[in-house]
């Protein structure tokens, strides 16, 4: 009950937050007020009790002494339950001089005419103290019994933002407003460096003063965040107090338990990182040396067939005939064409390393480019039967024409290097939910499910592209294409055995130009020719 | 003899195209940067110039549009694969048409050649254009299949003159929208595809094995087909 009271009185309007899941709108001040000797309010109350009870029981038609002790002790159990102890014990003393002063003979006097009243005001004031100390103590226990769940439950569910796995980042910003919720505080702003030497991170919650910006100011109090026996400093916690608050002791424990819980999770991610980059380190090691290798190969073939083929034609061309001649040039200029697409997907894999190849997408139709690609590849594409199949209102999707064009580029090539000649290659365009999906299927010798997925990491061509002409890059230069313009890349099996390619690309949102058929298309005063 | 400026400055490729061009009978010229391209531009008056979009001094765009503000002269840019933008600049600069790098000779020469026609052909535009099986008849606004007439709206027939007339050559979504559309347009390339799309469906033209209209992804498109000798 007198929390309730208090509450209406503190923040001028009742929240119904229950204890222990965000309790922390009252809970903080509550505990500030039995800290401190005596607040204002504990001072009103003491006063204010007393003469309410004064009043009513004058308002009491019998006006005898002991009614009034009543209505009197009655005041002191209510003021202790509102305002603490002491507010009790000041409104005991009050109470007994206002007793003394209106109901014992002679009123409106502090003298006392019978001895029998002198005991009774005696015993009113013995009694009032005791009963003021007991539901004191009461309270207090009750109290601290509620701000130990209270505090339990905020550690609870500062340790459960914690285990989550957000970003450092994010995380640091989530602790940082559920410190300033927890505490009350202005602000708070923590900053975490995970090894001495990288650039620390900084999170700011709530309103920091101009003047405090980051330094300490008087209203700042700082906790260092530490690890294994304060040998390892990680960061800092500072928190601002609103103007003339200070942190009591308790919520100064409170954030000591925030930074304990903070230090361990900040030192959980400075090791998971380190294993991180170890592993992307051995990964990139790995895949350099597969590039060296791979690009050391792929490069000096071609050049070695031209090399050989132009010297043969310069330095003896009447010792060969004129279809040896023809011979010679052909493989010289598909050798050409073979390192001029290594180089290509060379310089895109770069591209996409450096994080340049961001997609200038622009509002069409992929099927516009899935048939450009098919016309332009035509020649590549003879030897095979292919089939196209492409649904009619198909939506737009945001692309980059040309990095897709290159995606189906490459995922043609691969389907026409696996496939035998005379087969069907069938290129399908269909809508699939959300998306514009194209199917590209072939008649090859098909992959295992479990090596579908690797055929898309660079280099891993399944006959490691030796004599087929293949880089290993093309796909997965595919997929990064893709995934960058927010799309899905994969491979499956394709009914009749081979492989299919499935690109999903998201459909672009409803445009607000006009389509087909709306007025910017009509040519006005134009007849039917 | 036709007379081809060479604007290149990568020794080689001059020294190959020099090669390929006279074994054709084109008198060669070469210059290795923008600025002397542009004097060599105005001081033989050659009657196509190839050139190279990185150029050491000015940028080939910036040459384009130089050269435009007093001469008619045909150019044909080469090009990286990856400057896709810079490709569409130098269209819309006033630039013919593009070949890719590397390229083979012989679609250089065709390129040549088309622009040539196209050059020859200035003011003495045929009437009625035969393509084939098609025949589009201008000044009748008439268009017939394989002797069947077709029915185009105003906007289809528009976009079918603008791409017929220009045979071999690059027509970007600008220059199309603005020629069939309006000056207003130039961003609305989904017009233009919904249009394409209709025109070659009439045409009975497939985009993915074109006879008359070839998509550039990005750019624009290509009117595939020479108009055949009346």
């Amino acid at each position: 009950m007198g929390v309730k009271a208090r509450r209406v009185s503190r923040k001028g309007s009742v929240t119904t937050t229950k204890h222990g899941k965000r309790a922390g709108a009252f809970a903080p001040r509550r505990r500030s007020t039995r800290r401190t000797w005596i607040t204002p309010l504990g001072v009103a109350t003491a006063v204010l009790v007393p003469a309410a009870a004064t009043g009513l029981a004058l308002a009491v038609p019998h006006d005898a002494a002991a009614s009034a002790a009543t209505i009197y002790l009655l005041g002191v159990v209510a003021a202790t339950v509102v305002g603490g102890l002491w507010s009790g014990l000041i409104a005991s003393v009050i109470s007994f001089l206002a007793l003394n002063f209106f109901f014992t003979a002679p009123k409106h006097t502090f003298t006392v005419r019978h001895a029998q009243d002198i005991v009774a005001l005696a015993v009113f004031l013995a009694v009032a103290a005791v009963v003021g100390v007991l539901v004191g103590r009461l309270l207090e226990a009750r109290y601290a019994a509620e701000r130990r769940a209270d505090e339990t439950a905020r550690l609870q569910s500062f340790t459960s933002l914690l285990l989550s796995d957000w970003p450092l980042g994010s995380l640091l910003q989530r602790a940082a407003a559920e410190i300033v919720d927890s505490l009350k505080l202005r602000s708070c702003s923590i900053e975490v460096s995970m090894r001495p030497d990288t650039t620390p991170l900084r999170a700011v919650a709530g309103q920091p003063s101009p003047s405090a910006g980051g330094a300490m100011t008087e209203a700042t109090e700082a906790t260092e965040l530490t690890v294994g026996a304060e040998t390892r400093r990680l960061g800092t916690i500072r928190a601002e107090m609103p103007p003339g608050r200070k942190l009591t002791g308790d919520e100064a424990r409170l954030l000591g338990a925030f930074a304990g819980q903070l230090a361990l999770r900040v030192d959980r991610a400075a090791s998971e990182a380190e294993a991180q980059s170890a592993r992307l380190d051995a990964e990139a090691n790995k895949l350099r040396a597969a590039l060296f290798s791979s690009v050391t190969h792929d490069l000096r073939t071609p050049l070695a067939s031209i090399k050989a083929s132009v010297t043969a034609l310069l330095d003896s061309p009447e010792a060969l005939s004129p279809a040896q001649r023809e011979d010679l040039l052909r493989t010289s200029l598909e050798e050409a064409d073979r390192l001029n697409r290594l180089v290509g997907n060379l310089l895109d894999l770069a591209r996409l390393r450096a994080g340049a190849l961001t997609p200038a997408a622009q509002r069409t139709g992929v099927e516009d480019v899935v048939e450009a690609v098919i016309a332009r590849l035509r020649p590549m594409l003879k030897p095979f039967r292919v089939r196209t199949q492409i649904r009619a209102d198909l939506p737009e999707v945001m692309i980059d024409p040309v990095q897709i064009d290159q995606v189906l580029t490459n995922v043609l090539e691969n389907a026409a290097r696996y496939s035998p000649p005379g087969s069907e290659i069938r290129v399908a365009v269909a809508r699939f939910h959300g998306a514009v999906e194209v199917t590209v299927a072939d008649r090859g010798p098909g992959i295992l499910p479990e090596n579908r997925e690797r055929v898309f990491e660079p280099f891993q061509s399944m006959d490691a592209g030796r004599g087929r002409g293949g880089t290993g890059l093309g796909l997965a230069i595919a997929r990064a294409v893709v995934e960058a313009h927010g799309g899905r890349i994969s491979m499956e099996g394709a009914p009749g055995g081979g492989t299919a390619v499935v690109i999903r690309l998201p459909v672009a949102p409803r445009p607000e130009l006009d389509r087909a058929g709306t007025a910017p298309f009509a040519r006005s005063g134009d007849a039917e020719p | 003899v036709n007379r081809v400026l060479v604007v290149d400055d990568e020794p080689q490729i001059l020294r190959s195209l020099r090669t390929t061009l006279a074994a054709n009978g084109y008198e060669v010229l070469t210059s290795a940067t923008g600025e002397e391209a542009l004097a060599q531009a105005a001081a033989s008056a050659p009657d196509v110039v190839i050139l190279d979009l990185g150029l050491p001094d000015v940028d080939g765009t910036e040459v384009v549009r130089r050269l435009r503000t007093w001469s008619d002269v045909p150019v044909i840019v080469l090009s990286v694969r990856e400057g896709q933008d810079d490709k569409i600049g130098a269209l819309d600069a006033g630039a013919d048409d593009y070949v890719t790098k590397p390229f083979a000779a012989g679609e250089l020469l065709a390129r040549i050649r088309a622009t040539q026609r196209r050059t020859t052909r200035q003011g003495q535009t045929d009437a009625i254009l035969r393509f084939d099986d098609l025949l589009v008849d201008l000044p009748r606004r008439l268009v017939t299949v394989r002797g069947e007439p077709v029915h185009l709206t105003p906007t289809e027939y528009g976009l079918l003159e603008a791409l017929a007339s220009h045979p071999g050559k690059l027509l970007t979504h600008r220059w199309l929208l603005q020629r069939v559309w309006g000056s207003a347009y130039g961003e609305e390339s989904n017009y233009l595809r919904v249009y394409v799309r209709q025109l070659r469906q009439k045409l009975g033209d497939r985009a993915d094995a074109p006879r008359f209209i070839l998509t550039e992804p990005g750019v624009g498109y290509r009117w595939l087909r020479e108009p055949d000798e009346a």
